[in-house]
This record gives C-alpha cells, sequence and structure tokens, in this order.
C-alpha cells in the first residue's frame, strides 16, 4: 500500500474541499449573512491540513492499485463529509457534530435527507453550501478531482471505477481525465439550462441555482422546509421532473444526444427500461389517485409522475405526501425506492440495468430448466452477457439485500418502529431522502437518535459507492494478498 | 496526438502500451474483447470491438479526428485493406504490417500511397536486418548505421580483457578520440555516461563512432574479429527465411526445424541451404549435426525460453555468436544475466519504427536498444532551434540524454564539447524515456 500517494491525493482533496468553501464564502458576503466567518474558518480548516499533506508528499508516485484505488475513494468521501460539517458547526446553524455530518454526507451522497426543521432561518451561504455539497458528490468529487489532473493515467481509471455507479466504465474518450471532463461538462451545461428555465418560472437566481444543483445530482436538499410543493407553479414542477429524469439517465447517452445522435439513446436497452418503468408506475399510480381521491386529473398526474422521477432516480424531491395515499399506492413507490437510476447517471440506488440483468437473469432461468444444456446467455444491448458480469450483479443485489435488512434490525435498536426504520435504511442506502413513517416526506430525520445518524449516514456512503468499493476494504484478502 | 491501432496482438498493445504513456491518445481496437478488457485494465486508452476492415467499427474509432492509424492484426490483407479505408474516412495518416517485402518496393509504393496506405511495417525483415548486421559484425551485440554508415552505433559486451575497463571515461581521453559512449547497461541499471563513470566488464556499452575508427573500438574493447561461415538456425521461422534471404550465398547454413512442411517449403526455396527436419531442443540431433562446429547460431523458433536455452548451450559449448529471438519481454533482463549474446526482438524492432511518426520534431531515424530501455533519435535541427544557438558544451543538456555525434552533409562526426550543432544537420541523440520530453524542447 503506498501510503504516500494516498496522503497526496487526500492533501490534494482538501484544497479543492477547501476552494468549495471559499466560493461559499464568496455568496455568504455577497448575502451579507451571519456564516461569513463560519465559512472563513472552514476553508482555512481545509486548505492549511491539505497544503501541508501536499507539501509532505511532494516527490510520490503517481501509480494507484486497484486495492489503493478502492481505499483513496472510500477515504476521501469520508474526509471530504467530515470537514464539509465545519460550516454547519462554525455558523451553529446545525451545531450537533451527529447532526452536521448527516447532512454533509447526506449532501455529498445526493441523497437528500435532512435533520434540520428551521430551514428558513438559514442563512444564504449555509443554503448554498448545502446545495453546493449535493452538485459535487452528483458527478463525484473524484471524477472532479481527474478532470484536474491529466497525470493520473491508468491511476486515474482506478479510482474513476471506483467511484462512478456502474458494473464498467464507459469511456468516451481515450484518456480518463478526458472522460471526466466530458461528462462534467455535460452535467455544468445541463445544470445551466435549468437554472436558466426555473428563472422563467419566476424563481429567484438563487433558488434556482440551488435546485438546479440539486437536481441534476438527484439530490434533493430545497431552500424550503415544504420542498418543491413552496412553489404550486405546474410549469416549475414540470421543470424539475424534466431534468431529475435527465440527471437519472447515463451521462454518456445525454453527451451523444447532445452531439445530435438521439437515436443511440433510445437504442440503449437501459434507457428504454428506465422510460418504460417510469411510465408503467406512473400510470400505476395516476390511475390509483384518479379512483382513490378527488384531485383534479392535471394535479394527480403532475403529483404522480414527480413522485415517480423524484424516487426512481433517488433524487427525493417532495411535491405530495406519498404517506397519504392509500397504503397501496405508496408501496409502490417503495418498491422503486430498490431501483435506482441508470448506470453512468448521477443516481443512487441498485440501477436499472442490474434489475433489468437480475430480471432476465431470472427469467432465462426458467428456459434453462426445461433445456439443460442450453446455451442461453442473458442478452443486454444486442450482446451477451458474461457470466461473470451476472454473478457480480447477483452478488451486488444479495449484499443489497443483507446491508438492507440487517441494517433495518440495527436502526430499529434505536427507532423502534418498522416503517421508520425500514423506510430510511432503504432511503439512505439508496440515496433518496423521504422514507416511510415518521421519516415521510414531509417530515426530517431530527428525530433519530444521534447513533441512528451516524450509522444511517454511513449507510449513504456505502449506498453511493455502490457498496463493493467499501465493502473491499474490509475483506482480510483485500490486507494480506497484497 | 491521436493514434489508431488495430490489432491488439503482441505488437498493437506494445505500442499501444509505449505511446500511451508518451502521452498519446490512443484507441485501440480489435474483435476480441478479452483482450481488450486486459489491456484496458493495464493501460489507460479506449478500446473499441470490430473488425478493423469494417467502416462502421472504424467510424467507432473516430478516426476522422485522429492522426495516425495503425494495422497490426494478424492478417496482411486486413491490414492493408483496413488501411485504405482508414484513409477513406479522414485520417492523416496510415501505416500498415505486412508480411510480403513486394509492397515494399518503390515501383508501387505511389500506387499504394493512391490507394491511402502510406507507410508499411515489416516486422521480421527489420528483426532479420538486425540479425544480419549481428552476423556480418562479430564484435558487437547490435549495429546501427545512421545516414548510410556515416556515423555508427555499436553495441559491445565488454569483458575484462578490454583495455578500457575500470577507468574514469575523462581519464581515457585521447584513447577515445571519436568514440563516443552514450548509454551503459549493466544489469537492470542503465546509465547515460558522463566524465566520472566507468566502464565495468560485464557491461553492454552503447558506443557511437565512425567507420575509420570502428576498428580501434574494437581493439579497445578487447575484441578480436572473427570470419562466420557455418550458421545453424534453429527453427525456420518467417524471421529465419528473411535472414537467409538476406545473408546471400557466401555461408554454409543448416536450418532444423520440427515442422515437416516448413521443412520442404524452406528447402524448396533455397539452394544452398540444408534442412534438417528435427526437433531443436533434442541435444543429440544438434551435436550430431555439428553444433560445435558453427560460428553461429540463430535461434528464431516460436518460444523464447527454447531459443534462450539453445544459445546458452551453445555458447557453452564455445560458439561465439549467438541470436536469439526473444518476444517475452520478462525474459530479455534475465537473459542479459545469462550471457546470451545478441537478443532480438521482434516487438521492440516495429515499435520503434512506428514511434517515429509519433513524435513531434522533426526526426528521420530512431531506435530502441534491446538490452537497454533508452532510445536513439536521429534529429534534424531546424533553423532558429535551441540545439543551434550554442557550442554543445554551454548547452545544458538533459542529463538523461547524451548527444551521439552530428551528420553534416556527407560527413559524419562523433559529438565532442567544443562541436556547435547547425542548421540541417543530423544530430544523433540518446535518451532515456524520461528525456524525451526535456529533448524535444531543443528541437522545436
Amino acid at each position: 500500500m503506498n501510503y504516500k500517494t494516498i496522503f497526496r491525493i487526500v492533501g490534494l482533496m482538501l484544497l479543492v474541499e477547501g476552494a468549495a468553501l471559499l466560493i461559499s464564502l464568496l455568496i455568504a458576503w455577497l448575502a451579507g449573512g451571519s456564516d461569513v466567518m463560519a465559512f472563513a474558518w472552514s476553508s482555512l480548516a481545509c486548505l492549511v491540513p491539505g497544503l501541508l499533506l501536499v507539501m509532505a508528499t511532494r516527490k510520490s508516485s503517481m501509480m494507484i492499485s486497484r486495492t489503493e484505488g478502492f481505499l483513496i475513494v472510500t477515504l476521501v468521501w469520508l474526509i471530504f463529509s467530515l470537514f464539509g460539517t465545519l460550516p454547519y458547526i462554525f455558523s451553529r446553524t446545525i451545531p450537533g457534530f451527529a447532526d452536521a455530518f448527516f447532512e454533509t454526507m447526506s449532501g455529498f451522497t445526493t441523497t437528500g435527507a435532512s435533520v434540520v426543521d428551521n430551514l428558513e432561518t438559514f442563512p444564504k451561504g449555509i443554503l448554498f453550501w448545502r446545495a453546493l455539497t449535493h452538485w459535487l458528490g452528483g458527478m463525484g468529487i473524484i471524477v472532479l478531482f481527474l478532470t484536474m489532473m491529466p497525470a493520473f493515467g491508468i491511476g486515474g481509471m482506478q479510482l474513476y471505477s471506483a467511484e462512478v455507479p456502474g458494473m464498467t466504465v464507459e469511456k468516451i474518450s481515450p484518456r480518463i481525465y478526458q472522460t471526466a471532463r466530458i461528462v462534467w461538462g455535460v452535467y455544468v451545461l445541463l445544470t445551466l439550462v435549468e437554472v436558466i428555465l426555473l428563472m422563467f418560472g419566476g424563481m429567484s437566481l438563487f433558488d434556482s441555482v440551488c435546485h438546479a444543483f440539486a437536481t441534476m445530482a438527484t439530490g434533493g436538499f430545497s431552500t424550503k422546509q415544504a420542498s418543491i410543493a413552496f412553489w404550486p407553479s405546474p410549469y416549475i414542477q414540470y421543470v424539475i421532473t424534466l431534468f431529475m429524469f435527465l440527471a437519472g439517465t447515463n451521462f454518456t447517452l445525454l453527451y451523444f444526444a447532445g452531439r445530435g445522435k438521439f437515436s443511440r439513446l433510445f437504442r440503449d436497452e437501459e434507457f428504454r427500461y428506465y422510460f418504460l418503468f417510469v411510465l408503467g408506475f406512473t400510470i400505476l399510480i395516476f390511475s390509483g389517485l384518479l379512483i382513490s381521491t378527488k384531485l383534479p386529473a392535471e394535479q394527480a398526474f403532475r403529483d404522480s409522475l414527480f413522485t415517480v422521477v423524484s424516487v426512481i432516480t433517488t433524487t427525493g424531491f417532495v411535491t405530495a405526501d406519498y404517506l397519504m395515499w392509500r397504503p397501496v399506492l405508496y408501496m409502490l413507490v417503495f418498491i422503486l425506492f430498490f431501483f435506482g437510476g441508470s448506470t453512468g447517471s448521477t443516481g443512487g440506488g441498485v440501477k436499472i440495468m442490474r434489475i433489468v440483468l437480475l430480471l432476465k437473469n431470472s427469467y432465462y432461468e426458467l428456459r434453462r430448466i426445461i433445456h439443460p444444456s442450453g446455451v442461453i446467455p442473458v442478452k443486454f444491448n444486442k450482446h451477451a452477457i458474461e457470466p461473470r458480469v451476472i454473478s457480480n450483479v447477483l452478488a451486488f443485489f444479495m449484499f443489497y439485500l443483507m446491508v438492507f435488512f440487517v441494517s433495518t434490525v440495527i436502526l430499529m435498536i434505536f427507532v423502534g418502529d418498522m416503517d421508520t426504520s425500514m423506510g430510511a435504511v432503504a432511503s439512505c442506502l439508496g440515496n433518496i431522502g423521504p422514507g416511510l413513517g415518521s421519516v415521510g416526506p414531509v417530515f426530517t430525520y431530527s428525530a433519530v437518535p444521534d447513533a441512528g445518524k451516524v450509522f444511517l449516514s454511513l449507510l449513504m456512503m456505502l449506498g453511493r459507492l455502490e457498496l463493493f468499493t467499501v465493502l473491499v476494504i474490509f475483506s482480510p484478502s483485500f490486507w494480506t494478498d497484497q | 496526438m491521436k493514434v489508431v491501432i488495430a490489432g491488439a496482438g503482441e505488437v498493437g498493445t506494445h505500442l499501444a502500451r509505449m505511446l500511451s504513456h508518451e502521452n498519446h491518445d490512443i484507441v485501440l481496437m480489435d474483435n476480441d474483447p478479452e483482450k481488450l478488457a486486459q489491456i484496458s485494465r493495464e493501460v489507460d486508452l479506449m478500446t473499441v470491438t470490430g473488425s478493423a476492415h469494417s467502416f462502421v467499427d472504424l467510424k467507432e474509432t473516430g478516426l476522422n479526428k485522429a492522426d495516425l492509424f495503425i494495422a497490426v492484426t494478424t492478417s496482411e490483407e486486413r491490414n492493408v485493406l483496413a488501411c485504405a479505408m482508414a484513409s477513406y474516412l479522414g485520417v492523416a495518416r496510415t501505416i500498415a504490417r505486412i508480411n510480403n517485402s513486394e509492397y515494399l518496393q518503390a515501383r508501387y509504393r505511389e500506387k499504394l500511397k493512391n490507394m491511402g496506405i502510406h507507410e508499411f511495417i515489416y516486422p521480421e525483415s527489420l528483426a532479420a536486418k538486425e540479425i544480419v548486421s549481428s552476423v556480418k559484425l562479430t564484435g558487437t551485440r547490435q549495429y546501427f548505421e545512421f545516414s548510410g554508415g556515416k556515423l555508427i552505433l555499436m553495441g559491445i559486451k565488454i569483458r575484462g580483457n578490454a583495455p578500457i575497463v575500470n577507468r574514469p571515461l575523462e581519464e581515457l581521453g585521447s584513447l577515445l578520440k571519436d568514440i563516443v559512449a552514450v548509454s551503459i547497461s549493466r544489469g537492470n541499471e542503465n546509465i547515460i555516461p558522463s566524465g566520472k563513470d566507468m566502464i565495468l566488464s560485464g557491461d553492454v556499452v552503447y558506443f557511437v563512432t565512425n567507420r575509420s575508427t570502428q576498428q580501434r573500438l574494437f581493439e579497445l574493447t578487447g575484441k578480436e574479429l572473427f570470419e562466420v561461415k557455418n550458421i545453424m538456425f534453429l527453427g525456420g521461422s518467417r524471421i529465419a527465411q528473411k535472414t537467409i534471404e538476406k545473408l546471400g550465398d557466401n555461408y554454409r547454413i543448416k536450418v532444423i526445424e520440427v515442422n515437416r512442411e516448413r521443412c520442404s517449403m524452406i528447402a524448396d526455396q533455397f539452394e544452398n541451404v540444408l534442412v534438417i527436419n528435427g526437433d531443436g531442443r533434442n541435444l543429440d540431433l544438434l551435436q550430431e549435426e555439428g553444433l560445435a562446429k558453427m560460428d553461429a547460431f540463430i535461434a528464431t523458433t516460436g518460444s523464447s525460453e527454447v531459443n534462450l536455452l539453445s544459445c546458452h548451450l551453445a555458447k557453452s559449448i564455445g560458439i561465439k555468436r549467438t541470436v536469439a529471438e526473444v518476444e517475452n519481454f520478462a525474459l530479455i533482463n534475465t537473459a542479459e544475466n545469462m550471457d546470451i549474446g545478441t537478443i532480438v526482438n521482434k516487438k521492440l524492432i516495429a515499435a520503434s519504427y512506428i514511434y517515429r511518426f509519433t513524435l513531434n520534431a522533426e526526426i528521420s531515424n530512431v531506435k530502441c536498444l534491446t538490452s537497454s530501455e533508452a532510445e536513439v533519435f536521429e534529429f534534424i535541427a531546424k533553423p532558429g532551434t535551441r540545439i543551434t544557438e550554442k557550442p554543445v558544451r554551454e548547452l545544458d543538456f538533459p542529463s538523461e540524454a547524451k548527444l551521439g555525434g552530428i551528420i553534416r552533409g556527407d560527413q559524419g562526426f562523433v559529438a565532442s564539447g567544443n562541436m556547435q550543432v547547425q542548421e540541417g544537420d543530423k544530430v544523433v541523440v540518446f535518451t532515456v524515456p524520461s528525456g524525451m520530453k526535456k529533448l524535444e524542447k531543443f528541437f522545436k
């Protein structure tokens, strides 16, 4: 294990975080809020140790092995979240460490679960920092870092694949830093477009930027306690729905679509299923709402579409309290907790591609039973998927369920009630935000005890890094087979 | 520079690895996703699964924005066709790997260029050339001529009997007039020597010199020259055939080949060659065929291990000149310490040949040294470049690189401190890979 390189990257990442805090400092200063000093101290607290680490590790190698890649990414995420708590603590907006850690982790992992019950009293700088944590974490802090570091070569690839969701890394360009730049470019561009469209709908510049950050990252932090329901304008809600949907799409496909190759988008099997799932669940819930409530048709459609897209992309914005619907309808929503966005998107969860592969594999298993010597591979995008990949997906799903059930049991020790525990665990693990029971869409996580909050924060990181990156560090062979 | 390489075989992957480390953007295509997955775990490049002669697949590689297309798949026809198609799709320059010297003939070059195939690479032929020169010049490990022999590069294994051994280079002064030691390989180490360095017994030292000083260099390094008459080839591979063809009629050649069909083919092709059908690993057979009487032993079977071991054996029974084809990079260093004689690596030769097309500065020649990681470049000094500004001594030349000499007009000059490079000179420079970037600045 090359600790010098690991510390160097951690140091460089602290500098990146310090720079992000400086941007928030600027916003806080422009808004003339009470949080200016909090940001000044926080950025100093990042920049100083960051600089010291970088200076101390000047002549370190640029080579990063696979195992080091996993360790670096996990460490960076932990450290980023630890230092990210400083503005909340220094400004006394979220004074408790467990609360601040939960909020920061929820920001970077784009979960969007909050412990804040008095959002309207927060200064603008802090609100901006909350949204910025989403935006940085959405496309990935490591990916952002790689766009600035062309020198990493194949080492960058190890980092990239440990952070970016999905089973394989799809390169758009020969160099990993170029690929990172392209996806970040698409990300920045879409964010800009959303800001402009939201401003057309009458949202202020500040709120538009914060919400665009949260939408494109599939985060879910709003600047208002009531989330998107604060703006009853159908236009704003549809715009946000559209961009949530885009953020849950594979960014490689968006890049090609942006260059005029729209056919690639609809040729892609994952995108087609993603589209179908959204459509299907929306129709189910919409018709359920029409039958069971007296909502006007347009609003019923809008609420169901918004909720489905918000949950499947793991954003977690709220326009309607789904827990007030018939239980069968919120059960449908809860099933979506386990879907997640596409591979290569900013969405969390299990990912559409994995779900489709699991379903196909199970279905083909029936045919394999009828034809014991048949060669029946699982096909995706017209190509046979290697058995190794299927086994990887099966293992992932098994881990996912295991973590879900074990964590629910653990959380029930702190919380007591099962609805809340299951909802909170599924929501944090899938990086969604709102859960069930007392952590439902109109509530926050503030009532969860501190130990439970720290536990849920770690679950968010586990989910964001897609289990394997973190779990592999706890396997004995990670440390012994060197 | 953006380079598209078709064919993830040995030459292709080696090139991709080398060029990617030199900060070129590489797209590697092959129809075997397994091979591509393997290399993309090790090298930062983009891979495209597909056929080199499919328009659709070629387009996937972004050819229209690429500067260079290299077709090194196993099939010659496919390479040639792929290059023609790549040119049509808009790539600036194409290189095809071939195994048929017909394409190299000058009278067809224009026609082929019109078809969009700009350069050819024939690794077996290049390897054969290297073997021939090492057979003809018995004192050297590697022999390379610049500008038709106006300067020469010789890699020489130094033994304890050499007069220059164990003395700092600066002390040797006038002894080394018109001779520059440019690179020393010692074990796994690689030294670009300065005046304080010493040559030790067991080193492979690369010298630049000229024809008239060549003899003196052999004396200084304690080499006795002898004439090669009897040559034994182990394995009748394409390299062996090409070498026999280039050697001409003045040698008594025996070829031992295990494959019967190939035996009859070689016997059919060459008049004065005795072909023996048998397994080269059979020691009795080799001795029966007079191994001990051979002046040179050349092992080019498909197996690097067999080549190494048989050469080791040949050396141990007193054959002075041995050449082993070693395609496995991991074995090359081992071979250096095993006393094997000359080592030929097809991939390295091919790669260094292609390498020069990717360099920015004006380069007319490049050569990778087999037993050293250093490379030799022949730059053309353009007007206004830094190299022409001052005498060599004051140039602040990077320590990873060394000037070997210059060729001005018809004459070659071995480098000395007072020399000043002028416009239009060809400059022979040695560098280890880390010095390449610094070196380019002097010629841009």
